[in-house]
């Protein structure tokens, strides 16, 4: 029997309705910060006020691509590196709905990175929640495309050699909408970052850095969840509106977070239903 | 595309290469004649993976000097250039850029401007050389094929360069593209009159748009260590005298 | 040519099967790796990565699947002996490139830890259900080499044979191991430098302009050149003649294609390694590969002490398939029993090969977990037992469909 049905029925927790309850307890190690941008996450869905069956969550594959199993909306565990294309195909098929797609630094920067420079040039109406957690966690430890520079990884033993992606300033360069960056300890800001994004028409990127006690603190000694907290604590810094070329994070150095990019340009339904008329209007024209 | 080769053939002379020391990863397939004339050794890849391919023949013999031949990279290739330009892999990246996939009929491209094709299209194209500065490539121009010196001269340059180096070079496609957009037939004219250079100017500004005149230029040329360089001081750091560096500057 | 003894760490050790695939790539003299972390098979990669600075071999983790098998044909091309490490997702995702390399007859070996699928199906358990794709995998007319290892040991010796066979034949080949023989960890001793023999690349070295790069030699395996050297090199993926070039003409599409079937299949003989044992007076053979092998050992022990006449037959080379070797057996036998993790793969080769003279007797597994060697021993008795010549692949019921299908054996708890 599992331990839920022993808990007094009359208790409700209030994200049951967003949670599916019956999956809990989740795969999470203990001090990862992937329940925390949930929580948050959750939040924010009831914050944003927007209609949840009208809601697609996708995920890819890596320990942050578990969060659409666990969320009760219409959830999609997608292949590595996909959900980003798998989102659009879902937006493009009914454009009513919103896609949130929920996923890790590995598989939204390293393996889907052409889709995410895409979606970001053609400007699909979809959130994008990057949990950003330097390694590939699912796999082990290895080093991901944004494991800062001599940081140690089971893929780089030796430190690691490539300079990391400052996920904010690829999105901003790519042509993203709305770009924010929180840490898990900053749990408030995030949830209002996902709300107002969750509002926002066009590609919204939030990066939420998260503490993986199991590999990237372990492999590198940097203590474990709460240590990692009291590290965001001490050494994040809140710049709104700041340039995100200087987003770059080294090892163990100060992280800038806040919302960095707020704009309006057209979405791809946008511009699509704007050419469809126009070529209707041609082609009466030319009749 | 026979025009850029010659001006390549230019670039290599000028740079003091020896071009056998130079590969060719292509996803355009060249004339076998051309690469004859040209000296290099050449891979006509499938599409979308002459970056990669490079990847692999620089890592595996440093001494060699490769300059992926792409067009309309941003599609399949998206990817493979923005890690490329992380790493600052020691790539010359010749981006040749005529707006519609040439080879399977004039479909739109991601770096086709908007309002440019048969009904238009309405996508946002990709400014390549603005993508190509903020993923960290440490030299980006743009010329058009009609700027022949130029762009022999940014060959040249970017041969010596270390790190990821990107050329976009706009090329024109007169089979398909120009039919389509009822630009006028001439287009070195076309060129000659929509152009204007601005060395130095910051790439984020040289967005392609019908309405602007296209900006031409040497955009970025900084320096950063290559990955081979990362790789070599980081593991000898902390290898010490077990670590023999591998390949070195010029290998 | 003997090993380099800079690339070996001769020595006792107690590793798993990946870690030994890794060390027997450096050992063989691999200079490049290029991969991308998939469970199961990251720990190969890891062990490259730990241990490759140290000899000289460069690594890189590639973006994706993609990028890291189109860097290795690159790296192959630049002259060093090269490998990619991957598993289920990642060898689909790698397809294109496979048939790219075959064409461009590039040697390269590719390391594939089967899981559990399709698609993500089961990341951290076994499976052997991607045999076909690797012979069939990428599109148009090719042949390729696959081994199939089973135990930690054969993880090194056979990763050696694989660069051995790709360098002799020019030619991709898979190392087609699964998640079992991937995460045991076993004793692999591995041997002196000089007691390992390793292929050298077949280098051109005639005078440099009359260098054809697909001219074949008497084997069929043209002579390769590396980048760099002065050869003008014009390689392309389109069907091309021998200076490479490429060309329209069907004849020739004809003539290509023939000899890149025939290289591999003309020296079937010289690459097919099999394990027999007993099938001279065998009634019942056993034919199996991989982890499916060694499970098979406990199940074939049983049928014999129950007196059943059996043998096995173990492919160790997958493919080339054994054609005539299968042949030759099934006129001598009642049936082949073929255990393996899918649901008909291999077993259907042996069927083809039997050409009718034996019965095939399919013992099939879901994925994420190996046989019950009883079930193994069962399917043998039963084939020893039937006395009717039964048409097609006779799928054996094994104990744990009948737990899972007619028990109601429950799910969700």
């Amino acid at each position: 029997m599992s331990p839920l049905k022993t808990i007094d029925s009359k208790i409700v927790h209030p994200m049951d309705n967003l949670l599916r309850m019956e999956r809990i307890p989740h795969i999470w190690c203990p001090s990862c910060g992937i329940g925390l941008a949930v929580t948050a996450f959750t939040a924010a869905l009831e914050k944003a006020k927007i209609d949840l069956n009208k809601v697609a969550i996708v995920s890819g594959i890596g320990c942050t691509g578990r969060v659409a199993g666990y969320t009760k909306l219409d959830s999609f565990h997608t292949t590595h590196g996909r959900p980003i294309a798998f989102g659009t195909g879902i937006k493009i098929g009914n454009p009513e709905i919103k896609v949130v797609v929920f996923s890790g630094d590995g598989d939204l920067i390293a393996i889907g990175g052409n889709h995410f420079i895409h979606a970001a040039r053609r400007n699909i109406d979809m959130l994008v929640v990057c949990v950003n957690n330097f390694i590939y966690a699912m796999t082990g430890g290895q080093v991901a495309p944004t494991t800062p520079l001599a940081a140690y990884a089971t893929t780089s033993p030796y430190g690691c050699v490539e300079p990391p992606f400052n996920i904010p300033y690829l999105a901003d360069s790519s042509g993203a909408v709305y770009v924010a960056r929180w840490t898990t300890l900053h749990i408030r800001r995030l949830t209002n970052s996902i709300t107002e994004a969750l509002n926002k028409r066009g590609f919204s990127v939030v990066e939420v850095i998260s503490p993986c006690g199991m590999y990237y603190s372990r492999i590198n000694k940097l203590g474990d969840g709460l240590d990692m907290m009291k590290f965001y604590h001490d050494n994040a810094e809140i710049r709104h509106g700041e340039d995100t070329k200087n987003l770059g994070i080294g090892f163990q150095t100060k992280i800038i977070v806040g919302k960095f990019v707020d704009r309006e340009r057209p979405t791809y339904m946008d511009s699509y239903n704007k050419w469809l008329s126009e070529i209707k209007t041609e082609e009466k024209l030319r009749k | 595309m026979n025009p850029i080769i010659t001006v390549f053939s230019k670039g290599i002379e000028k740079s003091g290469i020896k071009p056998s020391k130079v590969s060719v990863p292509s996803d355009i397939p060249f004339g076998s004649e051309v690469v004859n004339h040209l000296g290099v050794d050449f891979f006509h890849t499938i599409r979308g993976r002459a970056i990669p391919f490079g990847t692999g023949l620089k890592l595996g013999n440093p001494a060699l000097k490769v300059v992926p031949f792409v067009g309309d990279l941003m599609t399949l290739g998206g990817n493979h250039f923005v890690h490329a330009g992380r790493r600052n892999m020691e790539l010359l990246v010749i981006c040749v850029n005529n707006f519609v996939y040439r080879k399977i009929g004039g479909q739109p491209a991601p770096s086709t401007p908007v309002t440019f094709s048969p009904y238009s299209t309405f996508e946002e194209p990709f400014n390549i050389p603005h993508l190509g500065n903020s993923c960290g490539a440490v030299y980006t121009a743009r010329w058009t094929a009609l700027h022949t010196d130029e762009l022999a001269n940014s060959i040249a340059e970017a041969l010596n360069k270390q790190g990821l180096s990107v050329i976009e070079v706009l090329s024109p496609g007169p089979n398909y593209y120009t039919k389509i957009e009822d630009i006028e037939s001439n287009l070195i004219n076309f060129y000659y009159e929509n152009s204007v250079i601005k060395n130095g100017e910051d790439p984020k500004n040289a967005r392609i748009t019908p309405e602007e005149k296209i900006v031409v230029g040497k955009f970025t040329d900084k320096e950063r260590p290559t990955f081979i360089d990362s790789y070599n001081a980081q593991l000898s750091k902390v290898l010490g005298d077990k670590f023999t560096p591998y390949g070195g500057k010029n290998g | 040519m003997k090993a380099n003894p800079k690339d070996v760490n001769t020595g006792v050790y107690y590793i798993d099967g990946d870690v030994s695939s890794g060390y027997g790539a450096l050992a063989a003299g691999c200079k490049f790796v290029g991969g991308y972390p998939i469970t199961p098979s990251t720990e190969a990669f890891e062990a490259v990565c730990r241990r490759g600075p140290l000899v000289g071999a460069m690594f890189i983790q590639m973006e994706d699947e993609l990028g890291s098998i189109a860097s290795v044909v690159g790296a192959s091309w630049a002259g060093v002996k090269s490998m990619t490490i991957t598993s289920g997702p990642g060898f689909s995702l790698m397809m294109e490139t496979i048939g790219f390399g075959a064409m461009l007859e590039t040697p390269f070996v590719l390391l594939n830890i089967q899981r559990g699928g399709p698609s993500t199906g089961v990341p951290t358990k076994t499976g052997q259900a991607d045999m076909m794709q690797s012979r069939w995998g990428s599109h148009g007319d090719y042949e390729l080499i696959a081994i199939s290892p089973d135990s930690p040991q054969e993880m090194f010796d056979y990763t050696i044979k694989a660069f051995n066979l790709a360098e002799r034949y020019r030619c991709p080949v898979m190392i087609m191991s699964d998640e079992c023989v991937g995460h045991m960890t076993e004793k692999v001793v591995i041997p002196p430098a000089d007691e390992i023999e390793v292929e050298p690349r077949r280098f051109y070295d005639g005078p440099i302009n009359e260098y054809l790069p697909f001219k074949p030699d008497e084997d069929l395996v043209p002579p390769m050149v590396k980048a760099g050297d002065g050869y003008k090199l014009y390689i392309t993926g389109l069907i091309h003649d021998e200076r490479g070039y490429s060309i329209k003409n069907e004849e020739y599409k004809f003539i290509y294609t023939k000899r890149l079937v025939d290289k591999i299949r003309l020296n079937k003989d010289k690459i097919i390694e099999l394990k027999e044992e007993e099938t001279d007076d065998a009634e019942v053979v056993v034919v199996s590969y991989g982890i499916s092998s060694r499970v098979a050992v406990r199940g074939i022990e049983k049928a014999r002490e129950k007196g059943i006449k059996v043998g096995s037959l173990r492919l160790v080379t997958v493919w080339p398939f054994p054609d005539e070797k299968i042949a030759e057996l099934a006129k001598t036998i009642k049936a082949f029993v073929v255990p393996e993790i899918n649901y008909g793969q291999i077993a259907f080769e042996v069927e083809r090969c039997s050409h009718g003279e034996a019965n095939v007797i399919l013992v099939p597994h879901g994925g994420a977990g190996v046989h019950n060697p009883d079930d193994i021993c069962d399917a043998i008795e039963y084939a020893a037992k039937e006395k009717k010549r039964i048409e097609g692949v006779i799928e054996y019921k094994t104990k744990l469909e009948k737990l899972v299908f007619e028990e109601g054996y429950k799910l969700h708890e």
